[in-house]
């Protein structure tokens, strides 16, 4: 089942009178489950391309469907809750509020979308760390826990409230080759277990083993899009 | 809710220095306010006091002549009655009135005495000593020997006017002074009491003898030169004033009198519920000049966290819901600066409310005005509850600006801000 869908895709940033294209006429689907990473040089689009699909921002020209809904004209306010209650980002520096402990960042995203007791939520909170291997550290505030254990609250963070898909920009650039491991195995996992679609922007190759499918983005368009056999729901 | 109030509150601890700082700069204005509305009130509820007590009574009636040429102290314009009947009959009918509880007559005149290096200017005040003190409780005042007494020849004066005149209780002085056919005589009294008052007006230059020997030297039989009319309280004067007026109008004397309630007997008090007005303006700008350190706060908050802004609307924060949680934060520290602050200057209002201000220094050379010199600030819960509202509110809207900016901020901009 097709999640998202981009036609002809373009993005122009204005820099005083000057017009720069960061994506070019990309046309591109993603399905339900994919575990997707999007490669390619700094400045090839990248990160435009994950802000277009996760509703951060508008093309300036093509259209984008999400889950079988046309983004185009829909209002900030809509593409806030699309945001809310579907999209679940990961971030390279991990971008966790310093003065919430491990358990209240992930909290942070369950308030956001449902209205369950404090019981209820206190348990989802803590399934979902324990899922990420965060058990006992959930009083810790970010400063108290390494790069690997902060990028775990952020996967918690972005896996709690059930997302249809997860975006992860560089999630792996700032933590060791070791722990990059880990924290793609548990993604992994999560792909497998809930069918989350995942889709990757990265320089790591070991993230590029992983993936099911392999997008190369260079000068705006896409240059290479292939499937992989490593991971995946599909594979 | 409770999340983002949670949330607001520990954000104010990233930066413990930045958010101490804009907490006392909005303590600072609060007890600024809690402190100086309570040295106003103190001020106008002790001159109000004042005034009413030794100038206009609840409701004055004077002559309208007298009330133009008030100052000359002029006593051609007497109250006589409502058509010249005379005082008494005037006083009964007006003390029949539903809420006059008091009727106090009044002669003021001006005399002089001189001592052996200098002539001394004062007031006298023909007053029934019974109905005086109930009205201004006159023999609390008193330092030494007794109040004056109808029928005789006897005075009772402050212990500076005591002071210049080199007098004692016992005593006799002689004053010199101009009748109401403008005859130049003096008399001499024996002085039989002294009061203390704070009020130089009352210490320095008035002396009280009994109004019926008043009015015999003055040559003003059954007259006064004002009634004051005294009701169950200030505050309820304006009801019964209408009763009082209508009574005169029956009589053909609101042409001849001037029937006046407190507020309208001097212009001096009208001022005081102007300046009244004009402080809160001043409330209100101190509480906003506070703010500035919190505006500039919440700009360097919103700056520094525009990567986590931007992660927030990522999560699916809409802009409104960022601005309530600026908002908040701000209005943390709001709540936390004017809940020390109202504490604060409540603690040092309440302390002065007992001790008072002495502003006597500053305050010489003013013995005309009945001011007292020493202040005692009003300490009420009202005012803290009042400086404590202003400013949470006005700290809270202040921050709408950062905020506003927080909330417009486009969720991919926020985050390149990486």
């Amino acid at each position: 089942m097709t999640l998202i869908e981009l036609k002809g895709v373009e993005k122009i940033y204005q820099q005083g009178k000057i017009e720069v294209p960061a994506l070019k006429g990309i046309d591109l689907t993603v399905e339900t489950g994919e575990f997707t990473t999007i490669f390619g040089p700094s400045g090839s689009g990248k990160t435009t391309l994950l802000n277009m699909i996760g509703c951060l921002d508008k093309p300036t020209a093509g259209q984008i469907t999400f889950d079988q809904r046309e983004l185009g004209g829909i209002s900030k306010k809509e593409l806030a809750l699309i945001r809310r209650y579907n999209i679940g980002f990961v971030f390279q520096s991990y971008n966790l509020i310093p003065v919430l402990t491990a358990f209240e960042n992930v909290e942070f995203a369950v308030r956001l979308v449902n209205n369950r007791n404090d019981k209820e939520r206190r348990q989802i909170v803590l399934n979902i760390l324990a899922a990420v291997g965060l058990e006992g550290l959930e009083n810790r505030r970010p400063n108290e826990l390494s790069g690997g254990q902060k990028q775990r609250v952020a996967i918690a963070r972005a896996l709690v409230k059930e997302p249809k898909l997860i975006l992860a920009d560089e999630p792996t650039a700032n933590l060791d080759s070791k722990t990059s491991i880990e924290i793609l195995e548990i993604m992994v996992k999560m792909n497998q277990q809930l069918k989350t679609t995942f889709i990757f922007s990265t320089h790591d190759p070991q993230v590029m083993e992983y993936a099911s499918r392999l997008i190369e983005i260079r000068d705006g368009e896409v240059s290479i899009d292939q499937k992989g056999e490593k991971a995946g729901v599909y594979s | 809710m409770i999340f983002l109030w949670n949330l607001a509150a520990k954000n104010l601890l990233r930066n413990r220095l930045r958010s101490i700082v804009s907490i006392i700069a909005i303590a600072i204005s609060v007890a600024v306010i809690v402190f100086t509305r309570g040295l106003l009130m103190g001020f106008i509820d002790s001159t109000f006091s004042l005034y009413i007590q030794y100038e206009t009574g609840h409701i004055k009636i004077v002559n309208q002549e007298y009330r133009l040429k008030q100052r000359l102290l002029s006593l051609n314009y007497p109250v006589d009655g409502f058509n010249g009947e005379g005082v008494a009959v005037m006083t009964d009918q007006l003390t029949e009135l539903e809420g006059i509880e008091l009727v106090v007559p009044r002669i003021k005149f001006g005399a002089m005495a001189s001592t052996e290096h200098e002539a001394i200017t004062m007031l006298g005040w023909g007053v029934d000593p019974v109905l005086e003190d109930r009205f201004t409780k006159i023999e609390e005042k008193l330092v030494a020997g007794r109040m004056i007494q109808n029928g005789e020849k006897e005075i009772v004066l402050g212990n500076g006017l005591m002071e210049k005149l080199n007098k004692r209780v016992g005593d006799k002085v002689t004053l010199l002074y101009t009748d109401s056919f403008n005859s130049f005589k003096g008399v001499t009294f024996r002085i039989v009491g002294v009061i203390s008052s704070n009020l130089p007006l009352i210490n320095e230059r008035i002396f009280f003898l009994p109004l019926d020997l008043a009015q015999h030297l003055l040559e003003m039989p059954d007259q006064v030169t004002e009634l004051l009319l005294i009701t169950p309280n200030a505050n309820q004067a304006d009801v019964f004033f209408p009763a009082v007026e209508r009574l005169f109008s029956a009589k053909n004397a609101l042409s001849r009198y001037s029937v006046l309630t407190w507020q309208e007997a001097n212009e001096f008090l009208a001022y005081m519920d102007l300046a009244l007005k004009i402080y809160d303006l001043i409330y209100i700008f101190l509480v906003l000049l506070s703010s500035i350190v919190v505006i500039n706060t919440m700009v360097m908050i919103v700056k520094e966290r525009t990567q986590e802004i931007g992660m927030m609307a990522a999560l699916g924060l809409q802009g409104r819901d960022i601005l309530k949680l600026i908002v908040m934060e701000g209005a943390v520290m709001g709540i936390i600066g004017s809940l020390l602050g109202s504490l604060f200057g409540g603690m040092i209002t309440r302390f002065l409310s007992v001790h008072g201000i002495d502003y006597s220094q500053a305050m010489s050379g003013m013995e005309g005005f009945l001011i007292d010199p020493i202040i005692f600030p009003s300490f009420s819960v009202d005012h803290m509850v009042f400086a404590f509202i202003l400013g949470v509110v006005v700290t809270a809207i202040a921050c709408i600006f950062p905020a506003r900016r927080a909330a417009r901020l486009e969720p991919s901009e926020a985050l390149r801000d990486l």
